[in-house]
């Protein structure tokens, strides 16, 4: 029973072909359908359920919306009360509403964003089949990313005004739908403040992160390598096709991960991620980095401010 | 491919930008900080100049930075416009950065 994974991201785009061929060609995702309007539906080559992301063309850069996957039709009736009891606003969706899935919440996020839950999506299949399997498909393109692994949004903080949608974002997913908090980091004068949050419904170190700016929007979705050669060979196919990098290969103090960023054609930014970092499990401890080692979290490598790195996003 | 001048309000160096390369790429290739360099794909806004002088020609950009009132007053996103004649800009606004430092938890790079 309970959440268990990050089942899609909805991505506006501002020119939906060139956000095609990006998405295809250097991430290597596989298309699976297009809607009338050109809307776009992609996978991971390892991911078995229909989709994992939407593009939609759209005058704005961003995250329209995501999506986890919960083990059954109760746990959504089951999140709906919790999440009214939380003061948090949830809808029902009938099934079809999320394109190829069943019933359906929106809820909106104490951060403003649109998050839905559901429990069906129709199924596709791994691209090696589950019989006998080869341990990975021929034909890839770009990257070939596995999967998508996890999402991170911005979410105003303004102490001055007592606004702290990463705190708010923390409780709802701890407290309604029984996520980990698997690191944090705490800022200001007093340590005090909730600046960015990690946290799981697997056991790997992230699902969902929730970063501090002065508004809501989208940091980065992420997608899955097996391990650091394959971060090697992306940042190499990024130079190759000319793609605006915005971090080269390197680890990430935070969750242990090895990565590369950059950013798609609408200026969404993206990363590709290998390893698992570390097994989490419900009962293990929180991981705190303090505002003075924010940036040795980040970058492990360097420690180095880079202040776009957070001040950059759409 | 013919070469243009960039003028920037502000800065003495004149920048070079041939007419298939975005106006934010000239100014980033000789790491000249007086613009951000951001996502260079129109989403995040933090290029954000006023063209004072000059033609050009316009690609993808975000409407959440830039509205279709400023964008007729020449209020464009720099890694979105490709000069057809020489140009005279303006970096304009750096809002993003600005918020996010007085929240006083993001350390960012001291304005330049």
């Amino acid at each position: 029973m309970g959440v268990m994974r990050l089942g899609h991201v909805r991505l506006r785009v501002l020119d939906l072909e060139a956000a095609l061929d990006h998405y295809t060609g250097v991430l290597g995702l596989l298309p699976v359908h297009r809607d009338p309007d050109g809307t776009a539906y992609l996978k991971g080559w390892d991911e078995w359920d229909f989709y994992s992301v939407i593009l939609v063309e759209a005058d704005e850069a961003g995250i329209d919306s995501f999506a986890f996957k919960v083990e059954s039709e109760a746990d959504l009736d089951r999140y709906r009360e919790a999440s009214l009891g939380h003061g948090v606003a949830v809808a029902e969706c009938e099934a079809g509403e999320v394109p190829f899935c069943g019933r359906a919440l929106a809820v909106t996020l104490p951060s403003g964003h649109l998050m839905h839950l559901y429990a069906e999506k129709r199924f596709h299949g791994k691209a090696t089949g589950n019989l006998n399997p080869d341990p990975w498909p021929d034909g890839l393109k770009g990257a070939g990313g596995h999967w998508l692994d996890h999402v991170m949004i911005m979410c105003e903080l303004d102490p001055a005004r007592g606004i702290n949608k990463v705190a708010e974002n923390v409780a709802y997913f701890r407290d309604v739908l029984g996520f980990g908090l698997g690191e944090q980091v705490v800022a200001g004068p007093d340590g005090d403040v909730q600046a960015a949050a990690w946290m799981f419904c697997t056991t790997t170190p992230h699902d969902i992160a929730f970063g501090a700016g002065p508004r809501a929007g989208l940091h980065h979705v992420s997608f899955f390598l097996d391990d650091w050669s394959d971060v090697l060979r992306t940042a190499d196919i990024l130079a190759k096709r000319k793609v605006k990098v915005d971090v080269t290969p390197q680890r990430h103090g935070i969750t242990r991960g090895s990565t590369t960023y950059f950013f798609d054609p609408s200026g969404n930014r993206n990363e590709t991620f290998a390893g698992l970092g570390y097994l989490t499990q419900k009962d293990m401890p929180t991981i705190t980095w303090t505002e003075e080692n924010l940036w040795r979290g980040i970058f492990y490598h360097s420690g180095d401010v880079v202040g776009d790195f957070l001040g950059v996003y759409t | 491919m013919s070469g243009h001048s960039i003028v920037l309000a502000g800065v003495e160096h004149v920048f070079a930008c041939s007419d298939e390369q975005n106006v934010l790429s000239a100014l980033s290739a000789v790491h000249h900080r007086a613009i951000r360099s951001g996502c260079h794909g129109g989403g995040c806004g933090v290029c954000k100049v006023k063209v004072h002088e000059g033609q050009w020609r316009r690609g993808c950009m975000s409407r959440a930075h830039v509205s279709a009132e400023e964008e007729a007053e020449g209020i464009v996103l720099a890694c979105r416009i490709w000069p057809e004649s020489d140009l005279v800009i303006e970096a304009w606004g750096k809002l993003p950065a600005r918020l996010a430092r007085r929240a006083g938890l993001l350390p960012c790079e001291a304005d330049t």
